[in-house]
């Protein structure tokens, strides 16, 4: 049942023979294969860490951008708020003084009307007493008197620009 | 079940002098054939994602491959091709006599002890190159003169222990299968099939590892 023979020397060379064909036709293509795997991989995760890193960096670079855009909004802001205070006080400025100008130009005519009327009522007031005064006076006057007088009073209105008074 | 009573007897041939198990050969040829197919099948077209076949044979290569390096180191890597072959080689003949009408190359003897016997020449020609032929002869007088006998022992040992164990595990298998399916035939020889399914990977597995250690010890320069 058990017994040693040639089988023995055979069996060796089939294994080493099987051993040669395998090493021929699959180890070889196995390793090269194992090794490209191997090679893609480190290549994979070299190149994610490469990307994680450079998201690092990028994120650092933009939450820094923030920080700044904010702080130049902020300062924009502010600048706006401070232009705006100047405006505001320039243009209350400037509108008080065109009121208070306003206001005085307003006094100055009603002045002026006022002296303006004042002189109408004054030399119409003249006239009138003139004109009754001649009524009372004309009884007692000559002729030649009179008419100088009356020529006078005409020759004044005329100077003085004054109609519209029936003589 | 005529085939039952043929284990362990084997059809004989006659060349050149020399005897052979014509069962034997026959069944190694067709594990070879397997072997290689399944082997160039496989990594034929190696893909970066395995998948199936590829994927299974993938890890149990990488697996040797990863022994091979831890245990030989860089100088072991010459023989990776032999102990793939060899893992290959056992795993698909023990499962061979599984199969109905197919009896496993590994049932004989003469296959188990050749393996064995190759890996020990291995094993002591790798020892003169590696530590030089004195330094050889001297590491078995180690630690004293004395343990000449005892590792003369160890080394005779080796190539027996390693082949019948793995002969006496596959014949026994194939044999009580047979047994079994004559005595309570259908559910129990279902489950011992099963169960030798187990065996057959682990035995290829343990005289792969074993020829991996042996291989290992003549691979180091110290002592």
């Amino acid at each position: 049942m058990v017994e040693l023979n040639g089988t023995l020397l055979a069996q060796i060379v089939n294994f080493l023979l099987l051993v040669v064909i395998l090493a021929k036709f699959a180890y070889k293509p196995l390793m090269q294969g194992l090794a490209d795997r191997q090679q893609k991989i480190a290549d994979a995760i070299d190149t994610a860490e490469r990307d994680r890193r450079e998201a690092e960096q990028l994120k650092l670079e933009y939450k820094q951008h923030l920080v700044e855009a904010r702080a130049k909004a902020q300062a924009i802001v502010e600048t706006a708020e401070k232009l705006a205070e100047e405006n505001k006080e320039e243009i209350l400025k400037s509108a008080r003084a065109e009121s208070a100008h306003i206001l005085q130009k307003a006094q100055e005519e009603v002045m002026r009307e006022r002296e303006l009327a004042l002189a109408q009522l004054r030399s119409e007031v003249v006239a009138m007493s003139m004109a009754a005064a001649t009524k009372i006076v004309k009884e007692k006057m000559d002729t030649e008197l009179n008419a100088s007088i009356v020529s006078d009073f005409i020759e004044k209105l005329d100077e003085q620009k004054i109609g519209g008074m029936p003589c | 079940m005529e085939h039952g009573h043929e284990i362990g007897s084997h059809p004989l041939a006659h060349f050149a002098g020399l005897t052979f198990n014509m069962d034997t050969l026959i069944m190694t040829w067709i594990t070879m054939a397997i072997v290689i197919v399944l082997a160039i099948a496989a990594t034929r077209r190696i893909e970066l994602r395995p998948r199936g076949w590829q994927n299974f044979l993938e890890m149990a290569v990488v697996y040797l491959l990863e022994q091979v390096e831890t245990n030989m180191g860089p100088k072991g890597q010459k023989l990776a091709p032999l102990i793939i072959t060899l893992f290959l080689f056992l795993v698909v003949g023990n499962e061979l006599g599984l199969v109905p009408g197919f009896t496993s190359p590994t049932n004989d003897i003469n296959t188990t002890l050749g393996l064995a016997l190759m890996i020990v020449a291995i094993v002591h020609v790798l020892g003169i190159k590696n530590k030089g032929f004195t330094r050889y002869i001297k590491h078995f007088f180690e630690p004293y003169i004395p343990f000449v006998v005892i590792n003369i022992i160890e080394e005779v040992a080796k190539p027996i222990t390693l082949s019948f164990r793995l002969f006496g595990n596959i014949l026994a298998g194939e044999i009580l299968l047979l047994v079994l399916g004559m005595l309570v035939p259908y559910f129990v020889p279902t489950l011992w099939l099963a169960f030798s399914v187990f065996v057959g990977i682990v035995q290829a597995f343990i005289f792969t590892m074993l020829s991996i250690s042996y291989l290992s010890n003549s691979m180091q320069d110290g002592h």
